[in-house]
Order: structure tokens, then sequence, then C-alpha cells
């Protein structure tokens, strides 16, 4: 503290790379404050401005919805119950729900036990099967979609949300190298004394890892969660010609094309379709922020 | 066979096969399913592709053998590779660098703000909430150049807004924005990054009379580097994948909606500008079924992306295999 | 080590030797062919998909109600909102389809070339279906070189509606005959806002909007698309340039960014927002259904129709138009042939059938029989149309095994031009560059 004498504060300007800083003189220090919160209002303000006018738009008749007025008259609150009756949204909700959950629980019990071994077992070609796993997490899926769906298509289950849950029971690349990251941060000693102790690696797993793990896997799971709940290419290719089949991405996708755009409608679907999301994330908030941070910074 | 020297409670090499074995064993069990799966969806994939590229096939007949035929047509004849490519490397060039360095801003003007940064936090993490398809209907829509509340605010303020999704020079740094509004993930991973930088090192660093410039540069930097080559990849592989913002952008700011369009009908409007590499593969796979054809871009595409991500990884010390500890 | 090794091995063979056995297959499993005389009885279920949606397909369902009714063994399971990519998504992954509507006779050349669709020249004669009830026209639209593969079921015709009140308001009397006639007309009828912006249009020239699309443009200009061999006629054919000549001037003039400013701010087409039935353009070049749409949605609008004008060098074609149909046919992989011919044959050759979807969709009937029904409705409207399907300057797009992809080469083309501009000549050669290049791959050597 006592180096506010020697250094000058150079970060006034909101514009030059913050950092922390030790805390400076009250004059330059008060035009800092008043300058960095005024770009953070103005950006804050500009970041919140689509949904409020998206929320306004859903609010909306659809006569007013093409036009230049910004403030709806009258609130056509009931775009948000058309919603449900104009298309099947709840059937898509269940959809979108089905995947996503049983890809994540398929996911965990796949994927789980393959990172543990990558991480804590030292076998032959525990490299090549990483750089495998690495590859295939970094390939565009469109590289191999072709004969994935041709194989799908043979086994029928073409038009469901099948060939996009089914996968997940042997493993997804990207989930086995978080969770890999995550089981190499606890340390060796417990497994050891683990094994010692004469659990076998089943054991070991059980009742040693996991319980320590909890962070990183349910960081984890919800990325699964989310990827499934938001993934539009892949009903695209296998859902497109079964409605009873779409999920909400794909269905909000195709809302607009099959009932006209009526935008006021649309934009209700919009929210009602990023509402559950958000509500996931008010409740699951600490474990959501520290899964994201701990995967970006170990990774 | 019998030692002489004891062994206690470890696997013996003088009877190796019995613990070993099982432990073998054990592994791979629990590899198993792992194991199977990269086979099933990426070995075999990946060859099968190969061998569809030198056929024609549309999936109604088993698959002609034709040889070159298809990659001559990628290389010579094909009228919207090219622009697919050029766009996509666009997207690679220009998006992530814009995306990760204004999530750095962010992040940086979080990590000095003090009072309610819970609340910046979440303001600036919300978009990135919304799932993407509705995020690029509400985007499209809000940035009509005739009647959405961007353009008519600009007006308001005396600017003629352009034609933002329905100009071609316009429709990719409209996706710019929109990839701008959400990067909140990215950002909540600097910010995290930023906070762990040691305050000793910023200290040293001004005690030795470095100005707040050379402290970014030679302090924060290499503390975030990690983290910020991170999102470089995972920028790298989105820009390379990049389909659905794209071709749902297309669709809506097309306007068509012939009753039972596919996608195939507004690609990369306006004027091919959206028109992706893995759009462009998607058609030609599941529009026109020329399989055979798709199949001869998806092995182009493994090329390309491989040679980018190798170049990428090398410098990325944290994905070697260090093996088990 | 040793062990493992020979166990991944092994796993490796077992697993690559059944996903190579997966491969092998080709879509659709096992299907039935069509038996040697007619059947007698039938039952069982039958998959119908087709692409109308909405009220239009509620139209659909009488009808198919009405031959589950004759038929009360067979069940039709109909599957509504199938495009073509949806349709043949379905029919290539197997045999979920038995009978499939296509709102275009785009995918004929391609379906009949690859089997997509059965030959059903063996059952017409087998049942003896008189084809001379259909126009030639209809009927050249439905095979591909001699395979048919599909049968028509009620047409789509083009031409030029027009709102009566604002034409009177600027003083005209009847519609345009010409295109220059038109581009005048427009002129008139486009008024201003305050600030210099478009707030009603009398023709919209974009390309790519609504239904203006080349292939409803060629038959104004006897414009040609492809040769006998099945190669671009495009650059060779002096209509197109004068087509694109005058839409691009039209363009032009108006101003294209005044002009997508505005376009992009019009209702989409099938919405109650329609830009021609909310009067935000006074005329436009939409199909004989849009009949159906204006009485459903905009019943008051005083508007009429007429055949579409011609170029200023081809005023002798003037009554004809762009006519394209549904075609239906029935799948490769389907189970149940047998039911897929007999609701086929229902919905294409009962004229009970067909005037119902007539009066329903207001579509033009394809059977003689069907057309000369005293119980098909006629408004004076929807005569228009009737007129332009039977006048002898009627013109259709070619089939090719590229299906669509041709038009839509040409079209990807078109809509850059109008904005970008450049050099028309070479623009077209390349374009017939692209389609014959598209069809080597795909037929060629």
């Amino acid at each position: 503290m006592t180096s506010t004498t020697l250094s000058r504060p150079t970060s006034a300007s909101p514009t030059a790379p913050p950092k922390r800083k030790k805390p400076r003189r009250r004059g330059t220090a008060l035009l800092g404050w008043i300058a960095e919160h005024t770009v953070l209002v103005a950006l804050g303000i500009l970041f919140i401005a689509p949904i409020v006018f998206v929320t306004l738009t859903s609010l909306m008749g659809s006569d007013q919805t093409l036009t230049a007025s910004l403030w709806p008259n009258p609130f056509r609150w009931d775009n948000y119950v058309t919603v449900f009756t104009t298309v099947p949204l709840l059937q898509w909700f269940g959809n979108s729900a089905l995947y996503a959950v049983l890809a994540t629980v398929f996911m965990l019990v796949s994927s789980v036990p393959a990172a543990y071994a990558l991480a804590k077992i030292k076998f032959r070609g525990a490299n090549v099967l990483f750089t495998a796993i690495i590859i295939a997490m970094l390939l565009p899926p469109q590289v191999t979609a072709i004969p994935i769906y041709v194989m799908w298509s043979n086994l029928g289950l073409t038009g469901s949300l099948w060939p996009l849950i089914l996968p997940n029971l042997l493993g997804d690349a990207f989930s086995i190298f978080l969770l890999r990251q995550f089981f190499l941060t606890i340390p060796t000693e417990y497994s050891d004394a683990a094994r010692i102790d004469g659990n076998g690696e089943f054991g070991v797993l059980w009742r040693v890892v996991l319980p320590m793990a909890k962070p990183g896997i349910a960081a984890t799971a919800i990325f699964m969660f989310f990827s499934s709940w938001n993934d539009y290419y892949g009903p695209l290719l296998y859902t497109s010609e079964n409605p009873d089949a779409w999920p909400v991405a794909y269905g909000l996708a195709s809302f607009r094309g099959v009932h006209g755009t009526d935008w006021g409608l649309t934009m209700a679907m919009t929210m009602l379709v990023t509402i559950p999301v958000v509500l996931i994330f008010f409740f699951a908030q600490r474990v959501f922020v520290e899964g994201i941070t701990l995967t970006g910074v170990k990774g | 066979m019998t030692a002489t020297i004891a062994r206690e409670g470890r696997t013996a090499t003088a009877r190796p096969s019995r613990a070993r074995t099982k432990r073998n064993l054990v592994t791979l069990a629990l590899l198993a399913p792992a194991l199977l799966g990269l086979i099933i969806f990426f070995v075999y994939p990946l060859i099968a592709s190969v061998y569809y590229s030198f056929t024609r096939f549309d999936l109604v007949s088993p698959p002609e053998w034709i040889g070159l035929r298809n990659y001559t047509y990628l290389f010579t004849q094909d009228p919207n590779v090219w622009q697919a490519t050029l766009n996509t490397l666009w997207f690679v060039v220009i998006w992530v660098p814009v995306k990760i360095v204004f999530a750095l801003l962010i992040a940086g003007l979080l990590a000095r703000a003090k009072s309610a940064s819970g609340f910046w936090r979440t303001l600036f993490y919300l978009p990135a909430l919304v799932p993407p398809v509705a995020s690029v209907v509400a985007f499209v829509f809000l940035f009509n150049p005739g009647t959405g509340p961007v353009n008519q605010i600009l007006k308001a303020i005396g600017i003629q807004g352009p034609l933002w999704f329905n100009d071609p020079a316009w429709s990719k740094p409209s996706l710019v924005l929109l990839g701008v509004w959400v990067m909140g993930d990215i950002m909540i991973i600097f910010l995290a990054s930023l906070l762990d930088v040691p305050r000793e090192q910023y200290e040293a660093a001004s005690l030795d009379g470095a100005s707040g410039l050379q402290q970014v540069r030679y302090v924060t930097l290499p503390s975030i580097s990690p983290v910020l080559l991170f999102a470089v990849v995972t920028g790298v592989i989105a820009a390379i994948q990049y389909f659905t913002e794209a071709a749902v952008a297309s669709g809506v700011a097309s306007g068509k909606a012939v009753v039972g369009e596919g996608i195939g009908n507004n690609l990369g409007y306006p004027n091919g500008s959206l028109l992706t590499y893995t759009q462009w593969l998607y058609v030609r796979g599941f529009s026109t079924y020329q399989l055979g054809y798709a199949s001869a871009l998806a092995v182009l595409l493994f090329v390309v992306a491989s040679v980018i991500l190798i170049l990428l990884l090398r410098r990325f010390k944290a994905f070697t295999p260090e093996g088990a500890r | 080590m040793k062990l493992r090794s020979h166990r991944i091995i092994a796993a490796v063979a077992v697993t690559a030797a059944a996903a190579l056995t997966l491969a092998g297959c080709s879509g659709g499993g096992s299907s039935s062919s069509f038996e040697s005389t007619t059947p007698k009885e039938l039952s069982g279920t039958v998959s119908f998909w087709h692409f109308f949606s909405d009220r239009e397909a509620k139209v659909i369902q009488s009808v198919v109600d009405d031959f589950e009714k004759k038929n009360p063994k067979v069940t039709v399971e109909v599957h509504s909102g199938q495009d073509d990519e949806k349709l043949r998504k379905a029919i290539a992954t197997g045999s979920k389809v038995d009978v499939g509507l296509s709102y275009s006779t785009d995918i004929v050349g391609n379906f009949c070339s690859t089997g997509a669709f059965r030959s059903l020249n063996k059952v017409i004669e087998r049942d003896k279906v008189d084809m001379s009830q259909f126009s030639p026209t209809v009927k050249s639209y439905t095979e591909f070189k001699g395979t048919r593969c599909s049968m028509p079921m009620l047409a789509d015709v083009y031409g030029l509606y027009y709102n009566k009140k604002l034409l009177q308001a600027a003083g005209f009397q009847s519609p345009p005959k010409t295109l220059g006639e038109l581009e005048t007309m427009a002129d008139k009828l486009t008024t201003f806002n305050p600030d210099g912006s478009i707030k009603t249009l009398g023709f919209n020239p974009t390309m790519g909007w609504y239904e203006n699309a080349a292939s409803h443009y060629g038959p104004a200009a006897d414009a040609d698309w492809l040769k006998a061999d099945g190669t671009s006629a495009i650059s060779a054919s002096p209509g197109w340039t004068d087509l694109i000549t005058w839409q691009k001037a039209f363009v032009d003039k108006i101003g294209w960014d005044k002009l997508n400013t505005f376009t992009s701010g019009l209702g989409q087409e099938f919405s109650a927002d329609n830009a021609f039935q909310k009067g935000a353009v006074a005329m436009n070049l939409d199909g004989e259904y849009r009949t159906a749409f204006i009485a459903d949605q905009a019943k008051d609008l005083d508007y009429g129709t007429a055949p579409f004008p011609t170029a200023d060098g081809h005023t002798e074609l003037y009554g004809g138009g762009y006519l394209t149909g549904n075609i239906i046919g029935i799948s490769k992989g389907s189970k149940h042939p047998e039911l897929a011919w007999a609701l086929l044959k229902y919905l294409t050759t009962d004229t009970g059938a067909l005037v119902k979807l007539a009066n329903g969709l207001k579509n033009v009937p394809t059977t003689t029989d069907a057309l000369k029904s005293p119980d098909l409705e006629v408004s004076e409207q929807y005569k228009t149309f009737l007129d332009i399907a039977s006048n002898e300057h009627v013109a259709t797009t070619p089939a090719s095994p590229l299906g669509a992809g041709y038009q839509q080469t040409f079209q990807d083309w078109w809509n850059k031009y109008q904005s970008e501009g450049g050099d028309l000549k070479s623009g077209l050669k390349s374009v017939d560059k692209q389609i014959d290049d598209a069809l080597a791959l795909t037929t060629g050597p």
C-alpha cells in the first residue's frame, strides 16, 4: 500500500486494458470509478436492450409488430397462451427434456469410468487413446455425419431423437476430456490409499474419487444438458420429417415457417423457450459458474 | 518360479498373470463403452466417409464407384465451395478475435468493479443462456431494416441504418454482433482467471516502474494465457463448424415461407454471404442427396480442420496427455 | 499386455465387421411389388405424406376420409407439412412412406430416374387407367424418359392479381397486358412516405420474393430452360435476356436499397399479412390458390385476376402462363403398394374427390371430367386460371435428374444479379456451365 506514492495510477481511462490495482489517490480514483461505471452502465443497457425489445414485441398484436411503434398497445398477454394452442409447445418441451436428460445420464454412465481410467490408471496406450479422444472432440461433427446417418437409417431410427441420445451410451469425447481434467486434480494419495485398503478400481472410483469430484461431474453434466437442449443441427438432421419428435430448438426455427410470421407469437415463443434455461441457471448458479470457471481454467 | 525375495501387497512379477490380468480387465471394462464409441462413431465414419467420397450415392440405391470425379468437381467446378470456404474462414479470422477481445475487455471491467459485481456478472452472462436459435430469430427481427427497433432508434438520432441481415455486406457483421452479445460464457472464464492473477506480481511490476499497459503485457497476459488459448481453440472449432446461426438467420431474413421449404431454398441469403462450409455440406448431402459428393466435402473439411487445429494445439501444452497420476 | 492387445484387436474387428455390414445395406429394407391382377379386397394401413398444412391440410383430410369410407377396411395414416426434402429423406431411409405428394413437378426427373418413386406404367395398363383425361402438358410433367412414376393431382397456374380499388384510384380500368405497361402502371401506383421510403408499391420486381421466381416468369417470353439432351439452354434463349434486362431496369429505377428495405418489412407470404392482401403491393404475380387464401383471410379485398403480362416482343403469348402441378407417387420401399395405388387412383382420377379438392384448395383440377363438373365452384377471379390452364401458350419447367437444381442455380444467380449487376452474357454462360457440370456429376460416367 505504501507504493501508492511511487506510482501514478495509469488505469483511469476505461479503454486501457484494466487490471486489479491498489487503491489510488482520491481525486483520480473518483474519476476512474465514474468512467468505468459509465461504460459498464452503457454496455449494460445495450446488452439488456434486446431482451427488453423481445419482451415488448411478445406482447404486441401482429398488426403492430411490423410497424414503427415500440410500445405494445394494447398489451396482448394472450400471445403467451396462443403460442401453446398454435403449436405443440409442451410436446416440444417434453422432447427437449427427454433428449437432454437421457443424453446426460447416458453420458455420465459411460464417460465417468473412461475418464477415471485415463486419469488414474497407468496403462499402455493411454496416450494414444487420449489423443484420439481429443481429435474426436475437436472434429466438426459434419465430417462423420454422413456414414453415421446411413447407419441409423439402416437401423430404421431416423425420424426420432434416438440417434442423438443413444451414442452417449458409448461415451462423449468432450465430456471424457473434461472429466479427466477434473479427476486429475484429485490428489493421487487418496486413490492410492484406497487401493492399499484393498479396494478394486471400481471401489476406488465409487467410494473415493466420485464424491470428491462432484463439482466437476456436475459441471460436465450441465454442459451436456445444455448442449443437448440447444442442439439444432442434430434434430435438423434426424427429426425434421417427424414433427412429433421435434425438440424446442428445432420447433422454434420451423415455427415461423409454417404459421406465417406472427412476430408477436414468435417472440413470445422465444421468451418461453428461454425462461426454463434462465430459471435453471438461477437455481444452480453456483454450480454453473463454478463449473464453467473450472473447465476454462483447467482446460 | 518361486521368488526368493518376499513381496508384500504389490503385484509381484513372479506371479504377474492374476493380479495384473484382473487389473487389465477392470481397466478394459471401464474403457469399453468409450472405446466402442470411438470405433463406431469416429474411426468407422472417418473411413467410411473416405470410401463414400469416391462414389455416387443417393441413399435410395447402393453406392456406385466413380473414382475421383467428386474431387474434380469440388476443386474445379463447384460454384459455391469457394465462397463457402471464404465465408467460414471469415468467421474464423474475424468472429473469433472480436468475441474474445470483447469478452476480455468486459471481464477486465468487471474485475475492477467491486460494487454489485455479481449483478453485472449475471447481466452480461444472461444472453449466453438464450438458446442460439431463439437469439438468432430475435436478432433478425430486431435488426429488420424497415421496421426493427434498431433502425428505428438510429433513425431517431439521424442515422440511416444499414440493411443488416438483408445486405450481403452487413450480414456477417450482424452475426458478429450476435456473437458479441452472447460472449458471456467466455467472459466468465476470463473473469475468473483475471481475478486469479497474483497481486504481488502487479505490485512488483509497478515497483519496477512499469506503466499500466506494460503491466498488462508482462503480468496479466502471461498469467491468463492458458485460458486465452482455450478460448481461441474452442472459438476456432465453433467457427469452422458454424451452421445454426447462419442457417437460421438466412431463413428468417429472407422471409421465405413457401409452405414446406427446406433449408436449401434460402441458402446463404443474402446472396450467399452467409453460406458456410458446413451448410453447403448439409445441402449437398441431405437436400439434393448427393451423399458421395458431400462425403468428399467432409473429407476436405477434416483435412483443413486438422491442419488448423494442429497448428493451434502445438502451442497449447495443457493438451499433452500427462498419463495417469 | 498381449492379452489386452488381443482383446482390443478382437473388439475392433468385430465392431468393424458389424459396422460394415450395416453400411452395406442401403435404405429401405425389403419392399413388396404390385400384383399381376387388380386385387378385389383392400385392407390394411397405408401412410400418406403430403406438404399441405393448416387449412389446406384439412381439405386433404376430408378427401382422405371419403376414401376411407369407400374402403372401410383401409386406414390412411396422414403426415402433413412434409416438403420435398423431408419426403426424400423419409423415402430414402425406409418404408415409412407409401404415398407421397409433392407440391411441384421438380422432383419427377430425379425420383423417376433413381426409382425413389416406383414406375406406374404396369399398373396403369393393368387397371386400364384412361390417360387421355389429362392434358398433354400435365401428362408430360409426371414422367421422365418414358417412366411414369407419378400421377398429377391438381395443378397450379400463375397469373396477375391486381387491387381494383388502387388501380381505379390511379385512373386504370384494366390490368396491364405487357411488361412495359406493367412497369408504367406500377410507377403511377407507387406512393411514398414523407421520409422518402416506399409506402405502397405498384409492383414488386424483387426476384426471390414471394412467387417471383425465374420459372414463373419464363413463359412470359417463351424462355427455354433445357435442351433436348438435358443440358442448359439458358444463355442461348433470348427470352431470358429480355426478362432479366427488364427486371433489372425496373429494380434500378426504384433503387435497390429502398426496395430491399421495403421488401424486408413486408408480411409473410401465407399469413394474413400477405402484402397483396394488405394492400401494400397493388399488383402481384401469384398462383390460383391465392383466391382461397383471400377468401379466407381478406374477404373484403376488391381484386381482379388476369393472365400475367407478356414481354413486349411476345404479345402473341398473352393468355398463357406458368403451369406446375402437385404430383403423387408410390415410394420405392412401400410395403403396401396395392393400397397405395388404390389411394393414388382415387386422389387423381375420382371426379368427386378432385372437385372437392379443387373447391377447397382452389387449385386447378387436372382431369377433363373434373373441369367440366357442375359442382366445381368457379368464381370470376378463379375462372381466369382455368382459362390460362387450357390456353395453348401455357408452359411448364422440364424434368431433369437434377430435380429443381437447375432452377435453383439460375435463381441464385439472378438474385445476386439484381442487386450486384455485372456482365449479363457471361453471367448466363456461367449459369449454363454450372448446370451442365452438375448434370455430368449426377449422371455422367
